[in-house]
């Protein structure tokens, strides 16, 4: 690809642009990442739809390798911060420090904190407090960070990966809801089958080092992405899907007129009504939309269909759903009660 | 300027092909539902049909109230059924969509179709629906030009012609054999019975036939009974009433005339009292009989156990001669007798009915009919089973044996024990062997025997 052309796929990238560019990315993740095709393919959704993800999965799963070999292959910048008890909101957003300048005066001058990049892993987010974890709030809604007054504004892209681990719960903070509502998918790292495991095994065991070769120059890497991001909110959308995602949210949610102000729901579902404490935000029908029209034009449409959001609905309302103490004591989890709306949602088809 | 040309023909023909496909679903629709009315109304028709030929003019009243019911409700149902699975445009791109794999293209293409600023991304959608427009061709999307409801139409029809078919076979169905059979005549014995038509809505049709002494006590019974009409409740008005509608309607749907029907040839006798009440209603002295209140009335001022039958005898016309058409009938009124109730019958074969009258009319008490019942000459076996069809007459025995008086607190009739000795043509009941029937009479008590 010489110079002009990159440009231009850069500028107005095609439909089979951003299908080549993903694949490509998807290729060299996975030259490091052994299995989670669908993981992998679930955070290049979400980082080229503009939004953030969190990643659960136990340790040992790659979760950290994958966050870093996602930055590597798309050749942006990225930082790390290690969720503790003690950690600050300062240690993460930054400071202002005092600073003596040529004249000898001292004046205040703000250090960026590791917030400002493009790819921010925040890792074992679960172990911060919440005044620490709500740090990271403006960042990822707004591209922003606000400190003494002064606010700076974030480079775009612009691309939040939490992990979370499930066990060893012990000592941590559960994330608030709003936080995470920001994520706009939640990705589940599962431990690998046998022949993943031993492909993981001759291939970090050995002594040659696995290269990820990037799939943008790093000067060009951030304008092909906003490029690439642009494009996804070309994809068309029927009203028709739009109504269909607006109804799988709205099936998330218990028939509770204390919540809703409208309690007419089009689909009921038992599961929602007896297990669940609050479904999902609006945010969760944009995640829908925004998921779906990364899929589509990953198979080369430029309009969504009904698959394309069913497809998307575990990872863009499990984490979107509070279970109450019923769900709890029955063993029930999200994924389940999601399954159970996608059902009830996709007889409503025309 | 050429590109959106180009985008605009692309345009029209995607929408083209959505309006095909959706103009295919909708004749498809149309025909079910037209197929579908119509094999109920056809199922419905025949229903009808059949019901006018086997029913009675009240359960044909029934039948033809819940078949009519029913084919309207369903009627209705179906044509909800085809307005609901009518296609508009958005539904026939999502039919096609799901047909062909299209993946929301179609959907997409209708309702950006008019939007003001379609996304940058609408030429390639155009593009990309319209490579793919041989997936939607309507033939594609829908192959069937008739719709299968057809099927339904053609078995309604079908059942529908081999109902009229067996019904148009001579002496296929009730209808021919009772239309085209003449009804032979019958002799019946009127005392103790009731003779009326079998449906009071049909008109009477029947000649019938008596000496006028029989026909004077017919005369009293049908004023009697027109009495007992006055005293019919609303309920009874109404059903009457059904059953004069119904029997119209069905005179109509089978195309038979009430005018046309041949008539049944009815015979009347009277026989001595004092034998039928002797020999049949051993516990009523003479007054149990509520269908004949003259005989009734008089029996009834009998003093208890001075023998009933010889008091109703003196006012009772005298029994005919026997004929050899009647006997069988005679049979069927008489039935077994003990020997201990055997009585003399007075009259000869072939009497005078006049003479015979003078002759039961000096009363010769205790006259049992076992002459003619026992003659083996006309004795047989039980009929064998034939479908004859049904006429208009019903033949009831009304009088039931009982063992108490028709006087509260009288002591109960106990039929007196009469001997007399057998006539010439008398044998002591024994066991007969069958006789041969001559075949005129065959019909005929076979007709009696089957009431």
């Amino acid at each position: 690809m010489n110079e002009a052309t990159a440009s231009a796929t850069a500028e107005q990238p095609t439909v089979a642009d951003f299908a080549r560019i993903f694949r490509r990315a998807q290729a060299e993740i996975h030259k490091v990442i052994v299995g989670h095709e669908q993981a992998v393919e679930e955070l290049l959704s979400a980082l080229f739809a503009g939004g953030h993800v969190l990643i659960e999965g136990v340790p040992g799963t790659g979760k950290t390798t994958l966050v870093k070999t996602l930055g590597l292959a798309l050749n942006l910048s990225f930082n790390r911060i290690q969720f503790t008890v003690d950690l600050m909101p300062a240690d993460i957003t930054g400071t202002r420090v005092i600073l003596s300048n040529i004249d000898g005066r001292r004046e205040f001058s703000f250090q960026p904190g590791p917030v400002f990049c493009h790819i921010l892993l925040g890792d074992e987010i679960n172990r911060a407090t919440p005044k620490t974890q709500s740090a990271l709030l403006e960042a990822m809604a707004e591209l922003q960070v606000t400190v003494g007054g002064t606010t700076y504004p974030l480079a775009s892209p612009y691309f939040v990966m939490a992990t979370l681990n499930p066990i060893e719960m012990e000592g941590t903070y559960p994330l608030p809801e709003a936080q995470l509502d920001r994520f706009l998918l939640k990705v589940r790292l599962a431990y690998p089958g046998e022949d993943d495991l031993v492909r993981i095994i001759s291939a970090t065991t050995g002594a040659e080092e696995l290269g990820v070769e990037p799939v943008f120059a790093a000067d060009e890497a951030a304008q092909h992405i906003e490029g690439l991001k642009r494009l996804v909110r070309e994809v068309i959308v029927a009203p028709a899907l739009e109504q269909y995602a607006a109804r799988m949210v709205r099936a998330t949610q218990p028939a509770n007129a204390r919540i809703l102000g409208d309690i007419r729901t089009p689909v009921r579902v038992d599961a929602v009504n007896r297990y669940v404490s609050f479904g999902s935000s609006p945010r969760g029908a944009q995640a829908l939309i925004l998921g779906a029209k990364v899929r589509a034009l990953l198979e080369g449409r430029a309009n969504i269909a009904h698959e394309d959001i069913d497809r998307l609905a575990p990872a863009a309302l499990e984490h979107r759903i509070m279970l109450n103490y019923a769900a709890h004591a029955d063993n029930v989890d999200a994924a389940h009660i999601v399954e159970q709306v996608v059902k009830a949602v996709h007889q409503t088809r025309p | 300027m050429t590109a959106t040309r180009r985008d605009e023909e692309k345009l029209w023909l995607i929408l083209f092909r959505i309006k095909s496909v959706r103009a295919r679903l909708n004749f498809l629709a149309l025909q079910d539902w037209l197929f579908t009315t119509l094999a109920f109304l056809i199922g419905g028709a025949a229903t009808i049909f059949a019901a006018a030929l086997y029913l009675s003019p009240l359960a044909f009243l029934v039948a033809v109230i819940i078949v009519a019911l029913f084919t309207l409700a369903v009627t209705l149902r179906v044509a909800r059924r085809s307005l609901r699975n009518r296609a508009t445009s958005v539904k026939a791109a999502a039919i096609a969509e799901e047909r062909a794999a299209l993946k929301g293209r179609l959907s997409a293409v209708l309702a950006m179709a008019n939007a003001p600023a379609p996304s940058q991304l609408w030429p390639y959608l155009l593009e990309d629906t319209y490579g793919l427009r041989a997936e939607f061709e309507p033939a594609r999307i829908e192959p069937r030009w008739i719709s299968r409801s057809v099927l339904n139409c053609v078995a309604a029809a079908m059942v529908a012609i081999l109902l009229l078919a067996l019904s148009l076979m001579p002496n296929g169905g009730p209808s021919g054999g009772m239309l085209n059979a003449r009804a032979p005549e019958i002799s019946a014995d009127i005392d103790n019975l009731d003779i009326r038509p079998a449906d009071p809505a049909l008109e009477p049709n029947a000649e019938i036939f008596a000496d006028p002494a029989t026909l004077r006590k017919l005369a009293n019974k049908l004023a009697a009974g027109q009495k007992d009409d006055g005293n019919e409740t609303a309920l009874s008005k109404w059903m009457n009433k059904a059953r004069g509608l119904g029997a119209d309607l069905q005179d109509q749907v089978s195309g038979r005339k009430s005018g046309t029907r041949p008539p049944v040839r009815l015979r009347l006798t009277a026989k001595n009292d004092r034998e039928s009440k002797g020999s049949h209603q051993p516990a009523s002295p003479g007054g149990s009989n509520g269908q004949s209140k003259d005989q009734g009335g008089k029996a009834g001022s009998n003093p208890p156990g001075a023998g009933g039958s010889q008091g109703a005898a003196k006012d009772k016309p005298p029994l005919p001669a026997p004929m050899p058409g009647q006997q069988g009938n005679e049979i069927a009124g008489n039935g077994p007798v003990s020997p201990a109730q055997s009585g003399t019958n007075g009259a000869e074969p072939g009497q005078n009915p006049s003479d015979m009258a003078s002759a039961a009319g000096s009363g010769s008490g205790g006259m049992s009919n076992h002459g003619p019942g026992s003659d083996p000459q006309h004795l047989f076996g039980a009929p064998t089973s034939q479908p004859l069809g049904s006429d208009n007459f019903r033949i009831t025995i009304d009088a039931q044996a009982s063992d108490e008086s028709s006087t509260p607190g009288a002591p109960a009739y106990i039929p007196p024990k009469v001997r007399v000795p057998l006539n010439s043509n008398q044998y002591p009941d024994e066991p007969l062997a069958r006789a041969s029937i001559p075949a005129a009479d065959q019909t005929t008590i076979k007709r009696v025997f089957e009431r």
